[in-house]
């Protein structure tokens, strides 16, 4: 539904890039988080997506349409809230509305009632926007962003400052949204748990690159994660061989295992340790999404710039 | 058309819902006040009296609202015209960047030609709305003061000599005048405009376009042959066309040429602030 491919972007010929050949692909109803701190080039993406920002190599294709070729063909499937939504103060909810769908061909009355009930801002739609709480300009921006319904939705750090229960009332609401219309979404978030809690995939970027793609449940996935610390070169070697025959996988880092579900790790070392291995450490990581971030930024630090990106 | 025309409507619609329209709005009429304060103070009537006489005689019938409303516009729109107009015109994008109000329109299925366009169009019927503004609230007050009817009375530093009209010719001539102020200012919405879509404040945008009329005003004033050369390259004297509707004959083939280079400098800032912002990466 949407396919980032090859998108590279420098806003400073000094500056580093914001983004060094991003790629990944969103299928359709699924919903798809880019993780990364404050700087890693998640709005920046977000920025190639809606338009609003050109890439210096790259695309972005949405429902067939290219976002560089196509804007508004391909714009016409999106609705979005790119940064801190910022609206019209002196006018209402619902005149904002108006304004902004305007320029999306309009919308009839009807719907934008449905909507903006949906959101849970009729009784205040009719005020004015300088009188609204954070949680209720949250609101209307995502009622601004289903108007006119959109295929994809597009969200730039969409529970920022929210309090817990609208937090927990926003991620039903998205749930809720792809099960009644199968909307695909794509949100940005430097919140672990809510990405976690949300989105079925993840990318993590990290100084503009990708370092991670793959599940939420961590970076084992359904096996488990180890770390195997050992003394040589000569011993990570034959411990490659041995988890090689225990099928299981290397991670991303030199000292990253996962063993398959059922495997017995206590056999596993006493193998190790049979064949001559010298162990330093053999732990089992609890594989929370935290853990997978914390890990792949840790090991995108230890290798530098030029590593490779690893996948998951 | 029809979707143009309505995003052309919520647009306006937007501009005028602002407190801060009014409040400009009012400081015209604050200021139109003033200017109708010292044209009738006692020293000030009896020198127009004398002038009135010895040039087209009968001071109580070309001493109209129709002479008093001239004077009070001119004069306002000398001290106001063109810092409003390019305040409101400086804002309109380089403020809603800034504010990221421009964020939310952006990301919508529209060409940012088309969104600029919708600006810059309601900037003019904007201009529109004030000029009128501006000329029926001073026609309003020369009611008040003199009542209706009489003649009109017209000098300006670019009429060669006075011109003196009947009620009627007065009163179409003066909201002719009055309307083409909006194709005078066009240099000044264009600069703005411009400018306001460069990556700058909107106070910036503002000031140097008025740095830029003065200065263009200043040099084209200046009698040294150094500047003969350059006469027609300054926007400053054909944006007092509006002036030259008000010769007793007006000289059309003048207005038409002084009309065409107004609207070729407008068409031009739109074009290069449209360039400038099609090009530009809208991200805080």
């Amino acid at each position: 539904m949407l396919t980032a491919s090859g998108l590279k972007k420098r806003f400073d010929r000094k500056a580093p890039p914001a983004l060094d050949d991003v790629s990944f692909a969103v299928d359709e109803g699924e919903i798809y988080g880019l993780l990364g701190h404050n700087g890693a080039g998640k709005s920046t993406a977000l920025g190639i997506m809606l338009g609003m920002v050109y890439p210096d190599a790259g695309e972005i294709v949405i429902g067939g349409k290219s976002v560089q070729r196509e804007r508004e063909a391909a714009l016409s499937q999106v609705g979005a809230i790119f940064e801190a939504p910022a609206f019209y103060e002196y006018l209402s909810g619902w005149q904002n509305l108006k304004v902004l769908t305007a320029f999306s061909g309009g919308v009839d009355r009807a719907t934008m009632e449905e909507v903006v009930e949906w959101v849970g801002l009729t009784r205040r739609i009719r005020h004015r926007v300088g009188t609204y709480s954070h949680g209720m300009r949250q609101r209307l921006a995502l009622a601004q962003a289903l108007l006119p319904k959109p295929k994809v939705l597009i969200l730039d750090e969409p529970t920022d400052g929210l309090d817990p229960e609208g937090i927990v009332e926003f991620r039903e609401q998205l749930f809720e949204l792809r099960e009644q219309s199968g909307v695909t979404i794509l949100l940005s978030s430097h919140l672990l748990a809510e990405v976690e809690q949300v989105c079925d995939r993840v990318a993590i970027l990290q100084a503009g690159r990708k370092v991670y793609e793959g599940g939420t449940r961590g970076l084992g996935g359904e096996g488990q994660l180890h770390r195997i610390e050992v003394e040589s070169d000569a011993d990570r070697e034959k411990t490659r061989a041995l988890a090689a025959a225990h099928s299981a996988v290397p991670g991303p880092g030199d000292d990253l295992f996962v063993l398959p579900p059922d495997a017995d790790a206590a056999t596993f070392l006493a193998e190790l340790v049979k064949a001559g291995v010298r162990v330093k450490q053999f732990v089992r990581l609890e594989s929370t999404l935290e853990d997978l971030y914390l890990e792949v930024s840790q090991i995108r630090r230890e290798r530098g710039p030029e590593s490779k990106s690893p996948s998951a | 058309m029809s979707l143009f025309l309505k995003q052309l409507g919520w647009e306006l619609f937007r501009m005028f819902a602002r407190k801060r329209t009014y409040i400009g709005f009012g400081v015209f009429v604050a200021v139109e006040l003033v200017i109708y304060t010292l044209l009738t103070l006692d020293r000030s009537e009896r020198n127009m009296e004398r002038w009135i006489e010895r040039v087209a005689g009968g001071f109580d019938h070309y001493f109209s609202a129709l002479t008093l409303a001239f004077m009070i516009v001119a004069f306002t729109m000398l001290l106001l015209g063109a810092v409003f107009v390019s305040l409101v015109t400086g804002d309109i994008v380089a403020k809603e960047t800034e504010d990221g109000n421009l964020r939310l329109l952006l990301v919508r299925p529209v060409s940012r030609f088309r969104l600029l366009l919708v600006k810059f169009l309601a900037c003019q019927l904007y201009a529109i709305a004030l000029f009128w503004f501006v000329g029926l609230t001073a026609f309003l007050v020369g009611l008040t003061e003199r009542g209706w009817g009489g003649g009109m009375f017209v000098w300006t530093p670019e009429l060669p000599r006075v011109s003196i009209f009947e009620w009627n010719e007065g009163l179409f001539r003066y909201f002719l005048a009055v309307t083409a102020f909006v194709i005078a200012y066009l240099p000044i919405t264009g600069i703005a405009f411009a400018l306001s879509c460069l990556k700058i404040k909107p106070a910036a945008a503002t000031i140097v376009t008025i740095a830029y009329i003065l200065a263009d005003s200043i040099l084209s004033k200046i009698p040294l042959p150094i500047f003969e050369d350059y006469q027609h390259w300054f926007i400053t004297p054909k944006m007092q066309s509006w002036a030259l509707l008000l010769y007793q004959d007006i000289p059309w083939p003048r207005v038409l040429e002084s009309w065409m280079w107004l609207v070729g400098f407008g068409v031009t800032g739109f074009v290069v602030g449209w360039v400038i912002f099609e090009r530009r990466d809208v991200k805080s």
